[in-house]
């Protein structure tokens, strides 16, 4: 038994993952289970302003989740009164209520994948072909796009810095960004962001900023963001942004749920499986090797933790809890 | 799970939760259970890893024990330990997050209601009341993907604001039945009678139907039929914290003792409540969940943070304080010295106070024998420390003791099935499965003022006299293993469980000593966060040893 063993282990990427896209009463599926689609592929209509239409309930046999006709409200000519249709959600009193809606968003397929599970109403899921990066916190929606490096791993982007020739990619920008810039990259076309830590300010500025645009019924292009590490700033480590280098150029995906960056190429997946990064406290970000068994040891605060001595990429060795750490697996 | 201690002479309890791992090899030595070592690690490390470094640290600090661990016919005693780690039979309590139930009523005051019962049974809540949101809103609740369980009430006769909204919630509750068989609904009060429109339309093949269940207002006390229900509907989605429950109900009743034990863990907290019966009769026990009482919520809304902030001695603003406290929730393990550990502590007591807060009908007027810590909050915490923030926290008249399950021991004992072989194994452990942290005395009362009496304690190493000041802490060196007498004579008349002015207790030593707690009950804070801090951060610099390193 190694005490290297009690690092907890990050997997640096895993395989086939399982997306799920959340469905509410009244989005329309625009697949079915077994079938296989591609990055860009339409998955979902999702109602933007969904709201109830009272139908007279003429013995319809017709059971909650199925698409029903309603006539539009407003019509006043016989043109306008073509049927259109919504998703049941119960009937009563001789009476359905039906979820209907004139706005949608068209949610599509991030990666190639098959479709596993379409519940209407609650969430379809999807088996990508590739490879997934698992972060831990992911805001928008699903989508696709070229991958471009917009800075290094330790890297800050301002708002200034994007414009619209970055439009229709996803952008990694190292260890932090901020509303201001995830808003201005979403109005400048860019279809998603890969960052380390977004502090939970600029998550609530930008989640608020979202609801604004929707709730003025705003065709939003579709934009994600991908959050690797956490809140507090450290940059991307250094196998991660390894394989993003290597997957600059080339097509990825954002899933939501889970949070995860999607990507086809397997053979770029290759890292170190000595090195050791720093994941928490002062030297947060830092990586290195594994230089042994420090054993119990006294901490700041009189606490004792299981230790280990780590050699650190400018070569000071160090010994650190081994909570701290974390290894790619 | 079979007879842990008939045949083998050594096991290892491990607890398996959300955030931590822990593993504890308990061996006969001689004619007793005891604990001779564990480890814990963060949920990612692989079990048998821990294991196995137990018992390797084991074998090597006592090379012979091994043939006394390993059974007649197992793995050679002298060989590696993987093999003898694997050869031990394991005791295991598992605990992760709480299943979610989604709450409907007609009236937001059922809804609370509702809600409430099934936060204490164990379940994460989301809930909506047909008052305050619309169908549609509802409709999306109900048929959410993360959601395991529904709970729609209403009281019992429905109230006149009910009554109108009830068809139309049954008919959704129905639909909702339709689209997902699988999804086990509970109807409590009066919408039970509307069971008949719930199952209407269901398909043939869909089992059972909905369960039905009194109103939240029914039964002594109030709702506990309901509440009763829903942990058995909660257990069903995993035992959760129950062997915990189990355990602490033993040692009451091995202790004689009446014990109150407060388990703050990643994905709730458990707050028990444990007395004693008369000779031969089973112990009293109460007990509620509440996920909300987690070291650090799924959720971290601005009551929360500011729930930290104010038993934080670390100075963060509320945007700092609620990026630490997602990294926490996150990485319970990550930066637990330093400044880490100050902040771990300060959500820990705000979860403690939330827990109380949520789990009122289990308050007693009087502080019980023995308080216990359990859970992963206060896994590096020093000893006093820990005293200290329970004392902070749990504050009523009286003079108690202070442990703490430091192997986490409780939770996977607990899951021995046979009641007579969990006593005997908790009789054999009490000694070392608990960490004595202390006594701490509480007098209640107090006028303010220089003085508010004399205290005298009569150790084995002689006797130590203080004088009582109001408001103050006072520390009495008595380690762990040793017993003292506290004589307490006041000016005025107090309460300590009774009133009086003069008495006399017997108590128990631990790592913080006995500590004369003659702070305001209840704490009584600065409002002032500057001050707060520097109040609070005073108290525990005397009782942290270490905490300027």
């Amino acid at each position: 038994m190694a005490i290297v063993d009690l690092i907890p282990t990050r997997p640096l990427a895993t395989d086939r993952p399982r997306i799920r896209i959340a469905l509410g009463p009244g989005d329309r599926p625009l697949v079915a289970e077994g079938d296989a689609v591609d990055a860009g592929t339409p998955l979902v209509e999702r109602l933007r302003d969904a709201r109830i239409e009272l139908v007279p309930d003429a013995g319809s046999a017709a059971a909650p989740g199925d698409r029903v006709g309603v006539r539009p409200r407003h019509a006043r000519r016989d043109a306008e009164r073509r049927m259109d249709d919504g998703e049941l959600l119960f009937s009563d009193g001789g009476r359905q209520r039906v979820v209907v809606g004139e706005s949608v968003d068209l949610v599509e397929a991030p990666a190639s994948a098959t479709v596993r599970e379409v519940r209407s109403g609650s969430h379809l899921t999807i088996e990508t072909t590739g490879r997934a990066v698992p972060g831990v916190l992911a805001l928008g929606v699903p989508t696709y796009g070229r991958l471009d490096l917009a800075t290094d791993e330790d890297g800050e982007l301002r708002p200034g810095s994007v414009d619209v020739g970055r439009a229709g990619t996803i952008l990694v920008v190292g260890s932090r960004v901020d509303a201001e810039t995830l808003t201005r990259a979403r109005a400048m076309g860019v279809r998603g962001m890969v960052v380390s830590t977004l502090p939970a300010k600029e998550e609530r500025d930008f989640s608020a900023s979202e609801r604004r645009q929707r709730a003025a019924l705003h065709q939003l292009p579709p934009f994600g963001v991908v959050v690797l590490d956490g809140a507090i700033r450290r940059p991307i480590a250094g196998p991660i942004m390894a394989l993003l280098r290597s997957l600059s150029g080339q097509q990825v995906g954002l899933s939501i749920d889970p949070p995860a960056l999607l990507f086809e190429a397997a053979e770029s997946v290759t890292f170190d499986p000595d090195a050791i990064r720093v994941r928490h406290g002062s030297l947060a970000g830092r990586e290195g090797r594994w230089a042994g068994p420090a054993g119990l040891r006294r901490f700041a605060g009189g606490v004792h933790l299981e230790a280990g001595f780590v050699r650190l990429d400018d070569g000071e060795i160090r010994a650190l809890p081994l909570a701290d750490l974390e290894r790619f697996a | 799970m079979g007879r842990m201690t008939s045949e083998p002479r050594a096991f290892v309890a491990i607890d398996s939760g959300s955030a931590t791992r822990s593993a504890s090899l308990v061996g006969r030595v001689g004619d007793r259970w005891r604990l001779l070592g564990s480890l814990a690690a963060p949920s990612t490390v692989p079990l048998e890893s821990i294991v196995e470094l137990v018992v390797e640290r084991v074998l090597a600090a006592d090379p012979a024990l091994a043939s006394t661990l390993v059974a007649d016919g197992g793995p050679d005693p002298t060989g590696a330990a993987a093999t003898i780690a694997g050869s031990l039979r394991q005791v295991t309590a598992t605990t992760g997050a709480a299943p979610r139930i989604a709450v409907v009523a007609a009236t937001d005051r059922t809804l609370d209601r509702l809600t409430a019962l099934a936060r204490s049974a164990g379940w994460e809540t989301i809930g909506m009341s047909v008052a305050s949101a619309d169908a549609l809103a509802i409709g999306r609740l109900l048929l959410a993907r993360d959601v395991d369980a529904i709970l729609a009430g209403s009281a019992d006769p429905p109230g006149g604001d009910e009554r109108g909204a009830l068809p139309d919630l049954a008919a959704l509750l129905g639909a909702t039945a339709q689209r997902r068989p699988e999804r086990t609904i509970v109807l409590a009060g009066g919408l039970a009678d509307q069971a008949a429109r719930v199952v209407e339309g269901r398909s043939n093949d869909a089992e059972g139907g909905p369960v039905l269940a009194p109103a939240a207002n029914v039964g002594d006390p109030p709702g506990e039929p309901l509440r009763a229900l829903l942990d058995e509907l909660a257990a069903r989605a995993g035992p959760g914290r129950r062997t915990t429950v189990r355990a602490v109900a033993a040692l009451a009743a091995v202790l004689d003792r009446s014990i109150e034990a407060v388990d703050i863990g990643r994905s709730g907290g458990l707050r028990i409540v444990a007395r004693p019966g008369p000779p031969g009769a089973a112990p009293t026990v109460h007990w509620a969940v509440d996920s909300r009482a987690a070291l650090v919520p799924s959720t971290i809304g601005d009551e929360i943070v500011d729930g930290v902030l104010a038993w934080s001695v670390v100075a963060l603003d509320r945007h700092r304080m609620r990026d630490r406290l997602r990294e926490l929730r996150d990485s319970p393990w990550g930066e637990p010295y330093g400044d880490g550990a100050l902040l771990r502590l300060a959500a820990a007591r705000a979860a403690v106070a939330r827990l109380v807060a949520a789990t009122r009908e289990l308050d007693r007027p009087t502080a019980p024998d023995l308080v216990l810590a359990i859970g992963g909050a206060w896994a590096v915490a020093p000893g006093p420390a820990i005293a200290l923030a329970l004392s902070d926290v749990l504050r009523r008249p009286g003079a108690s003791q202070l442990a703490y399950d430091h192997a986490r021991l409780l939770g996977p004992l607990g899951a021995i099935v046979d009641p007579g072989e969990l006593r005997e194994v908790i009789a054999d452990l009490a000694d070392d499965l608990l960490a004595p942290l202390g006594g701490v005395v509480v007098p209640a009362g107090l006028r303010p003022g220089r003085t508010a009496g004399r205290l005298v304690v009569h150790a084995a190493g002689g006797s130590t006299e203080l004088d009582l000041v109001p408001g103050g802490l006072e520390l009495v060196d008595l380690p762990p293993g040793s017993s003292a007498v506290a004589e307490l004579q006041f000016r005025d008349q107090v309460s300590l469980g009774t009133r009086g002015r003069r008495f006399a207790l017997e108590l128990g030593g631990g790592l913080g000593g006995l500590l004369i707690d003659l702070r305001d009950v209840p704490l009584r804070l600065p409002d002032r966060l500057d001050r707060r801090r520097e109040l609070l951060g005073a108290w525990q610099q005397s009782l942290w040893a270490g905490l300027e390193d």
